[in-house]
């Protein structure tokens, strides 16, 4: 008997529904930094939009990855439906807190599926989120550093102005 | 032809001679490949079945489900598509791909 199945797709189903959960999540961070920019560009804040149109397609380009590795592994990847995306935000602090805990509830995400796929003795896919992993520690630091900058300036007078003029010490 | 898993109304069988899986529903055999199971178990999967107790959301109680780029379409009832989604996931756990076993309606 040909084991059809496991010659057609090389990693676990849980981990494909779990990865296509996070192909989601990586689409609604995309809408969320579009958002964001959005916001940026209305409030005068425009090396920061930049800096969110870049981040837009950073989060397009990690969904792709996912979604690529789907179609590798022979899983069936499913092309996310992205709604609910909050335009409204009270300051430029804001914005970047709000990223920052959204990148947290990112590295949560994959961490969960890395120990769902351990879980699975499903090597395939815990190796594969090796890259993200990584990208998360690199991407939180960012923001952390960009709050830490927002924290030492301070948004008094010309506060606001210069931070938006040093976020572009994040953008290389 | 092997079979995979049974639930209530359908069988899904392995061929021995080519690369497919059966799917007896009932009215007619569905010829599916490995991706084709992969892609009805997500539509099977993605019904919301709350919805049939809603005589808002899903008046009637049935769902149209169609296969296999719409070669194939069936009108599936609430029972009907509780045993589909009973057997598109016992029968991936029995082919080894999948951890999940469910007990519907049993
Ligand atoms: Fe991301
Ligand atoms: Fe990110």
């Amino acid at each position: 008997m040909k084991d059809i199945a496991r010659q057609n797709m090389s990693i676990k189903v849980e981990s494909m529904d779990l990865l296509n959960g996070q192909i989601k999540m990586e689409a609604h961070a995309s809408a969320i930094y579009l958002a964001m920019a959005s916001w940026c560009e209305q409030n005068g804040f425009f090396t920061s939009a930049k800096f969110f149109y870049k981040q837009t397609e950073e989060e397009r380009g990690h969904m792709m990855k996912i979604f690529q590795f789907l179609v590798d592994v022979g899983g069936n990847p499913i092309s996310p439906e992205v709604k609910n995306i909050n335009h409204d935000y009270s300051s430029i602090v804001d914005v970047f807190e709000t990223t920052l805990e959204h990148e947290v509830a990112v590295t949560k995400s994959i961490h969960n599926i890395v120990l769902k796929a351990r879980e699975l003795g499903d090597i395939t896919t815990e190796r594969f989120l090796d890259w993200f992993v990584l990208e998360q520690v690199e991407e939180e630091n960012t923001i952390r550093d960009i709050l830490d900058m927002i924290e030492v300036t301070g948004t008094e007078g010309v506060g606001l102005q210069m931070i938006d003029n040093k976020v572009n010490d994040w953008m290389e | 032809m092997k079979v995979v898993y049974k639930s209530e109304f359908y069988t899904l069988y392995q061929s021995k001679k080519d690369r497919y899986h059966y799917l007896d529903m009932g009215q007619k055999t569905v010829r599916l490949s490995f991706c084709q199971l992969l892609a009805l178990r997500h539509k099977v999967l993605s019904i919301p079945i709350e919805n049939h107790f809603d005589s808002y959301s899903n008046q009637h109680g049935f769902e149209v489900l169609m296969l296999c780029n719409k070669e194939h379409l069936f009108v599936l009832n609430t029972l009907e598509v509780l045993d589909l989604k009973n057997l598109v996931e016992n029968s991936l756990s029995a082919m080894g791909v999948s951890s999940k076993s469910v007990l519907l309606l049993q």
